[in-house]
């Protein structure tokens, strides 16, 4: 036995060294340690997590480029033919012309098998191609699934409770803050806010009238329509501005420039929409007057990523439906160009409005009109453009390998153009963000419309497009995906990869097997989610028990004031009366049973001290507890009726003996009042312990 | 490699290693900013366990805590004896308690120690005055302050005793998922 808890520590031990030195490895890998550090210590800890998802989308984008670049690009470069298109500059922006011919896209890469040397083995560039991204887009799945899943735990443990007063004052000093200016901010900051609490809960007792109910409600329900009218007009919009711009660039009667400029407009009107939208909806929120301020949060988010997912929502049924099923030479580039073109613009724009919503902001703020004062930092908005950025790097990731190499950099000088913006313009944020919880909504929100659409998304091209036929690995076949059929018909010839073949078709392939997985998954999260019930049943019933214990606390604490005083008969009849008053109002028929047989038996043993001669109250505590067993003995017999409960009663009147027994002695000790709470503190425990054995 | 002085032994490396939840380098990180803050008392070399501890005015210092509104009551939290004397290990151990890893009951432990001021193992309503007074630049009328304290009190104490048990004070910490993320600072 010793032997083997000793080998489990050592392993446990050894483990946790590797995981030291693991960590040692990623410290390495963490980028802008102090970066971060002094971010936290001026704006605390809310921005800091702005940054931190950033940096979390960076690790992401630079995984994603070692992958497609080791496995999809460097076969390539072995097999290159040759480039001859001229380049301008221009293309920088519009990602099509001489970069048509390089691996940025889908269409310049083969479909053979790569063979350089006669005795290497072959390179299949389909398979490649398709496994690559079909990996990749499966460990994003469940990095995301897994980090959000641990966010959740960790932050939604009891989210309704959370608008306390006392979380509020004990919890929400941010200890990481080392700036004397931020301080001295967040200090008025949290006066301001709890002066606002305190006339917020006078308000609250007033009710509205049903007519204002009614017109406010008006108002919600009216801005709601016109976002969710505004949002599908920008679609129709940029829709019908898509078919008109591709219409207009096959006319042949337009010079090349021109041309090109037109494909950029589309990209221009999306981000222009991203730009002036978000502000629209912030508007609204004079209007609207939420009552809280976290409602209004929520619902300028929800209105926001509706609008993103919606605009790239008709661009991809725009790029499947239209350009797909056109007679262009290569779509997947043509798409992969115009993701190029939203992705660049996109992050123009970004660079933009962190120059006038910061920069220009704050120089109106500080100098012409003061009112105004220095711009926030919007955290809201901020992550909100990084997903909708990465949804459109991760869409573009099967028409354009490497436009992770991109998004990278793109994310890497966002971070330093908001970080000098911050640290020049902005002030925190005034209202408590609630840091944690906003980063699991984003990490969400980043996993349920975005990535979930992208999966959607690469699902249609890979099953039910046809690819090009004259570009790219998949050329000549009916769908992407018809690639691994071919490959399982070449390798059923091979006898030891027969599990394989045998795996494809009979899991892979059968409609039955997921038709079971998915009906054990629903039983087992059926029978999650009652346990989660039953739980919560549990946590009722405790938190009911802590009160009741605390009634029976201050109960035991009035008991032992009057004990301390002279004995007389009126004060044992009160006490007894108080006793049975507090046993009935307990709740549970066993508990109140229990409690009465406690409550007696420390009655008698108090008579029992006070008949004995004061030689033995002053006994030292060993031999009174030596003597116990027998007065134990004597309570068991008379417990015959109730056997359960023989444990109980012998811990119960063992403190409540002593309890007594101190409470005499400390008679005349200046402290004792200080001290019988603490005993009080055991009485509590034995209960405690007492009712979790009778449960 | 051979040039460095060895300020641990490997052994010494390990176990602080297992007790806290820093890495190798950071121990060294740690050290180096414990030698600087009083370099004519701290030893390079702690190989044999030197018995030093730096007084509280010393550590308070620290940029890392020199803002903070709590930073004596941090500091006498970790210490040994209560005064806010820290020797090496308190160093280290208030740092990995303040870290990221360090888990939310570990956290909840000290923060009630740090709030606690008069170390009756309750806070109770003088504690949350001075609470308040610190965390406010003390510009809250005197009404408004027993307003705020009786209204946390009212809030989070579940066995009506009128103070805030470390039971009650875990339970309200468990309802506040901030509390891991601002209860932390980076060394």
């Amino acid at each position: 036995m010793n032997c083997c808890s000793g080998c489990l520590y050592s392993i446990q031990l050894s483990f946790r060294r590797f995981k030291q030195a693991a960590s040692d490895v990623f410290e390495m890998l963490g980028l802008w340690h102090s970066t971060l550090k002094v971010i936290e210590g001026k704006f605390g800890s809310s921005i800091l997590s702005y940054f931190v998802f950033l940096k979390w989308l960076l690790l992401f984008n630079i995984f994603s480029f070692i992958v497609n670049f080791s496995f999809i690009t460097i076969p390539q470069f072995v097999d290159m033919p040759l480039n001859n298109l001229s380049f301008s500059g221009l293309e920088l922006l519009t990602g099509a012309g001489y970069f048509e011919k390089t691996v940025l896209y889908y269409g310049f890469y083969t479909n053979d098998t790569i063979r350089k040397e006669a005795n290497l083995a072959p390179y299949n560039m389909q398979l490649a191609y398709i496994f690559t991204i079909g990996l990749y887009l499966s460990t994003c799945f469940l990095i995301l699934l897994f980090s959000m899943a641990k966010s959740f735990r960790k932050n939604f443990i009891n989210p309704a409770s959370f608008t306390g007063n006392a979380a509020k004052l004990l919890c929400s000093w941010d200890f990481s803050i080392n700036n004397e200016k931020a301080v001295k901010l967040k200090k008025k900051y949290l006066s301001t806010q709890i002066k606002e609490t305190l006339s917020e809960a006078l308000l609250k007792k007033i009710k509205l009238p049903t007519s204002q109910k009614l017109a406010r409600l008006a108002i919600h329900s009216v801005t709601w329509i016109i976002s969710i009218g505004l949002a599908v007009g920008c679609c129709a919009g940029v829709y019908f501005l898509c078919v008109h711009v591709e219409g207009s660039t096959q006319n042949s009667s337009l010079n090349e420039l021109t041309k090109q400029a037109a494909t950029l407009l589309v990209p221009v009107v999306v981000s222009l929409i991203n730009l002036i939208l978000p502000l629209v909806y912030a508007m609204f929120g004079l209007v609207e007057k939420f009552k809280y301020p976290h409602h209004e949060i929520y619902v300028v988010i929800i209105r926001n990523i509706l609008l993103k997912i919606s605009i790239v929502g008709i661009l991809c049924y725009y790029w499947l439906q239209k350009i797909a099923e056109s007679n262009l030479e290569c779509w997947e580039s043509y798409v992969g160009q115009d993701i190029y073109r939203l992705v660049v613009i996109d992050f123009l724009f970004v660079l933009l409005g962190s120059f006038f919503g910061e920069f220009l902001r704050h120089i109106i703020g500080t100098c012409c009109c003061k009112k105004l004062g220095i711009p926030e930092f919007d955290i809201a908005r901020n992550v909100l453009d990084l997903i909708y950025a990465q949804t459109l790097a991760w869409i573009g990731i099967f028409f354009s390998p490497l436009l992770p190499l991109i998004q990278m950099i793109k994310l890497f000088i966002i971070f330093y153009v908001k970080r000098v913006s911050l640290m020049m313009n902005c002030i925190p944020p005034r209202t408590a963000w609630r840091a944690s919880q906003m980063t699991t909504v984003f990490i969400f929100l980043l996993f349920f419309p975005s990535f979930a659409g992208v999966l959607c998304v690469i699902g249609v091209i890979v099953w039910r497009r046809i690819p090009s036929k004259t570009c790219g690995p998949f050329r000549n076949l009916l769908s992407p995906y018809e690639s691994i059929d071919n490959w399982m018909d070449q390798i059923t010839f091979f006898e030891n990869a027969k599990w394989v073949v045998w795996i494809y078709h009979n899991l892979v392939e059968s409609v039955l097997f997921f038709y079971i997985l998915t009906i054990i998954v629903l039983i087992i999260s059926y029978l999650y989610w009652q346990i989660v019930q039953g739980r919560r049943i549990m946590v009722k019933h405790l938190f009911e028990q802590i009160a009741n214990e605390g009634k029976d606390k201050k109960f035991l604490i009035q008991e032992l004031h009057k004990a301390q005083k002279p004995n007389s008969q009126s004060i044992h009849e009160d006490q007894d009366m108080q006793l049975v008053n507090v046993a009935l109002s307990l709740p549970i028929e066993s508990r109140r049973e229990s409690t009465l047989a406690l409550i007696m038996r420390a009655r008698q043993q108090a008579d029992l001290e006070e008949e004995s001669p004061p030689m033995i109250r002053k006994m030292p505590n060993n031999i009174r507890t030596m003597a116990q067993p027998n007065m134990a003995g004597q309570q068991a017999e008379r417990d015959t009726e109730h056997p359960n409960y023989i444990a109980e009663p012998l811990g119960a009147i063992k403190v409540v003996t002593k309890v007594n027994e101190r409470s005499l002695y400390e008679k005349d000790q200046p402290r004792h009042n200080e001290r019988s709470s603490n005993v009080m503190e055991m009485v509590m425990r034995a209960r405690q312990q007492a009712e979790y054995e009778e449960q | 490699m051979g040039n460095k002085q060895t300020i641990f032994t490997d052994e010494q490396l390990d176990a602080y290693q297992d007790c806290t939840f820093f890495t190798r380098k950071e121990i060294l990180r740690l050290h180096e900013r414990f030698y600087e803050l009083a370099p004519n008392i701290v030893p390079m070399d702690y190989t044999d366990d030197p018995d030093v501890k730096l007084p509280i005015q010393l550590i308070i210092n620290m940029p890392e805590l020199m803002e903070n509104p709590f930073k004596e009551r941090i500091v006498q939290a970790f210490s040994e004896d209560g005064e806010g004397n820290l020797s090496f290990n308190d160093f280290v151990d208030m740092f990995s308690v303040m870290s990221e890893m360090a888990p939310r009951e570990l956290k909840a432990i000290y923060a009630f120690k740090i709030y606690d001021f008069n170390t009756d193992n309750f806070i109770c309503k003088s504690d949350l005055e001075k609470t308040l007074n610190k965390l406010t630049r003390e510009e809250l009328e005197e009404e408004e302050v027993t307003l705020v304290c009786e209204k946390v009190i009212e809030e989070a104490d579940m066995d009506g005793d009128g103070k805030l048990a470390f039971a009650d004070f875990e339970n309200m910490i468990s309802k506040a998922p901030d509390f891991l993320s601002t209860f932390h600072i980076r060394i």
